[in-house]
């Protein structure tokens, strides 16, 4: 993915964790998985959110995590954590218990409704790729009361209906989550990618395109799309990062480089 | 119990041995590159036990071993996957072709199976799962995967219920253990209170062995008390290549040369498993292997950097 240096020489993939950042507020109880959502999270936290809660599937509770965690059982995810508890504490009792504000979810497909699939592609049993499986991301996506998705934007990511719906968004509309029972009815979704932010509308709970980043065209964004997306009639650019938060983004949350990639090659 | 409560140390041959046959239902403790029972896993491939199903809720590299050694007949989690390290290619290549049955639930769902398993009961309820593709598809040999029942205190609310889950056996390596198989876990625990109480046996690798007295002195530093476990070996490193809280850190680069053994497969894994596993005569020489006690020192060093050591 190309990813144009600009006038202040920072990548689209930067601006990515920056904007999807700014999506947590400041006292936010956020379950995080690694990868993007751990670094925007970081981000967060060491910028305009110093209260947000971070807890991570595996037990950590309201770690200070330190530069960069690779899995969420990296001894960087447990760093002062307040309790290094259980699954069961986790995921049962702080997200299914409903204390969860915000879910941060990655994923391999993510359709119109945005339902997310990490499973498979193909079919179930005989499938053309076998991906990890759900992890803790379909409990994320049942019981948190927002839900924000990350990911680098390729076609391939966003199909019309996923291959294996694992994580729920809305399903198949509006009444999805209502029909089959999920305790959060209407969280609000957002999808922040390397080339725009989506979120799925209030009517159709469809995906619409509501920013673009720096430079982008709305056409390329369409054409990464396997379906057509609504357009927000106040479609605006994604807001620049500030040297600052370059700079907390660069030295503090992943100096080595990790998943950002100064000269604009794939990360995640 | 044919063993005294007081005693349950034996070796990891004994261990496996005793508790492990073929056909199993085995759990398996840790999560990713965090606290996998490897000196137990090595064992069991050593000693060919087959047939497996395995549980867990993420599998990692012990799963994939065993898998990689033609050992595993099904799995039952959340997720199989190192994260950064890519994923487990043993299992995403048996479960690809066919050759391994792999029934898909979510973190939580699986815990939930072993809270109902810890308690005596024959299923948990929970409210994830619902609308997804989890509750539509299930993988062969599956019986019955769940149920979705009304809430009696509030009709027309559904509840999905699991099936409680109680391995034969259960794998876990832990900081401390005494004699009696009174365990200390420190650092995050993932699904393994569950999991221990849930299984019908448990091997407990650890690495320190401890006196009871220790336990009789701070009895609320106890995780998990003697009454489920059924053999406690001491194997100091045993997790490697993954983490220990306070102990060590994960082995990366031997995870990244595992990975592109598993990711090639065939003689690479082979290769893998004649050099460390079949040809290692204990985990001590497999502990040389890897680069013996100067690995090791780096290893426990990168953790004392995070986490001061008692």
């Amino acid at each position: 993915m190309p990813a144009p240096n600009g006038p202040n020489g920072f990548t689209n993939q930067e601006l990515m964790v920056i904007e999807a950042a700014r999506h947590i507020q400041d006292g936010n109880v956020v379950l995080v998985g690694t990868g993007m959502p751990m670094v925007a999270t970081t981000f967060a936290q060491k910028s305009h959110a110093p209260n947000c809660i971070c807890v991570v599937e595996s037990g950590p509770i309201a770690p200070e995590v330190i530069p960069t965690p690779i899995s969420v059982s990296d001894p960087k995810i447990m760093h002062r954590a307040v309790r290094l508890g259980s699954k069961r504490e986790v995921l049962g009792c702080i997200l299914q218990r409903g204390l969860v504000d915000v879910g941060f979810l990655g994923g391999a497909q993510i359709d119109q409704y945005g339902n997310i699939n990490t499973t498979v592609i193909g079919d179930y049993r005989k499938p053309t790729r076998r991906l990890p499986g759900s992890g803790g991301a379909n409990d994320v996506a049942s019981h948190s009361k927002r839900i924000l998705i990350i990911t680098k934007h390729e076609k391939r990511r966003f199909p019309a209906h996923c291959d294996y719906i694992t994580s729920p968004g809305y399903l198949f509309g509006p009444e999805g989550r209502q029909k089959a029972g999920l305790p959060v009815t209407t969280p609000p979704i957002t999808i922040v990618t390397d080339l725009a932010v989506m979120e799925l509308t209030r009517e159709s709970r469809t995906m619409q395109i509501i920013k673009l980043m720096p430079g982008v065209q709305l056409g390329r964004v369409l054409d990464s799309l396997q379906f057509a997306p609504a357009v927000s009639a106040h479609l605006t650019e994604v807001e620049l990062p500030t040297a600052e938060q370059l700079r907390i983004l660069r030295e503090e949350v992943d100096p080595s480089g990790v998943y950002l990639k100064r000269d604009g090659a794939a990360g995640e | 119990m044919p063993r005294s409560h007081m005693n349950k140390v034996m070796s990891l041959t004994e261990a496996v041995q005793e508790f492990v046959k073929d056909g199993a239902s085995v759990g398996l403790g840790g999560q990713n590159i965090g606290r996998c029972a490897m000196a137990a896993v090595h064992e069991i491939i050593r000693q060919g036990k087959r047939n497996l199903t395995l549980y867990g809720c993420n599998l990692s590299i012990s799963m994939d071993m065993l898998v990689g050694a033609g050992l595993v007949r099904r799995c039952e989690s959340g997720s199989g996957n190192l994260e950064r390290f890519g994923t487990t290619f043993c299992w995403r290549r048996k479960v690809e072709s066919g050759e391994l049955e792999m029934e898909d639930f979510s973190h939580l769902a699986m815990v939930s199976r072993f809270l109902a398993g810890e308690m005596g009961l024959p299923f948990m309820p929970t409210k994830s799962l619902l609308g997804s593709d989890i509750l539509t598809y299930t993988s062969r040999g599956t019986q019955k995967k769940f149920e979705i029942v009304d809430n009696p205190w509030n009709p027309g609310e559904p509840v999905v219920l699991l099936p409680a889950v109680n391995p034969d056996v259960a794998i876990v390596h832990v900081q401390r253990a005494d004699p009696m198989g009174n365990l200390f876990i420190e650092g995050f625990s993932t699904h393994e209170p569950e999991m221990i109480r849930a299984s019908r046996a448990v091997i407990v690798t650890c690495e320190e062995l401890v006196s009871t007295e220790e336990a009789r002195r701070h009895p609320e530093r106890t995780t998990i008390p003697f009454l489920y476990v059924s053999a406690v070996v001491h194997q100091p490193w045993g997790a490697h290549p993954t983490s220990v809280h306070r102990y060590y850190d994960y082995d990366g680069d031997h995870i990244n040369h595992y990975q592109a053994c598993a990711r090639q497969g065939g003689e690479a894994v082979q290769g893998y498993l004649d050099r460390y596993v079949y040809g290692s005569k204990s985990f001590a020489d497999y502990l040389e292997r890897i680069g013996g006690p100067a690995r090791l020192a780096g290893l426990r060093a990168s953790m004392q950097s995070m986490t001061r050591i008692p």
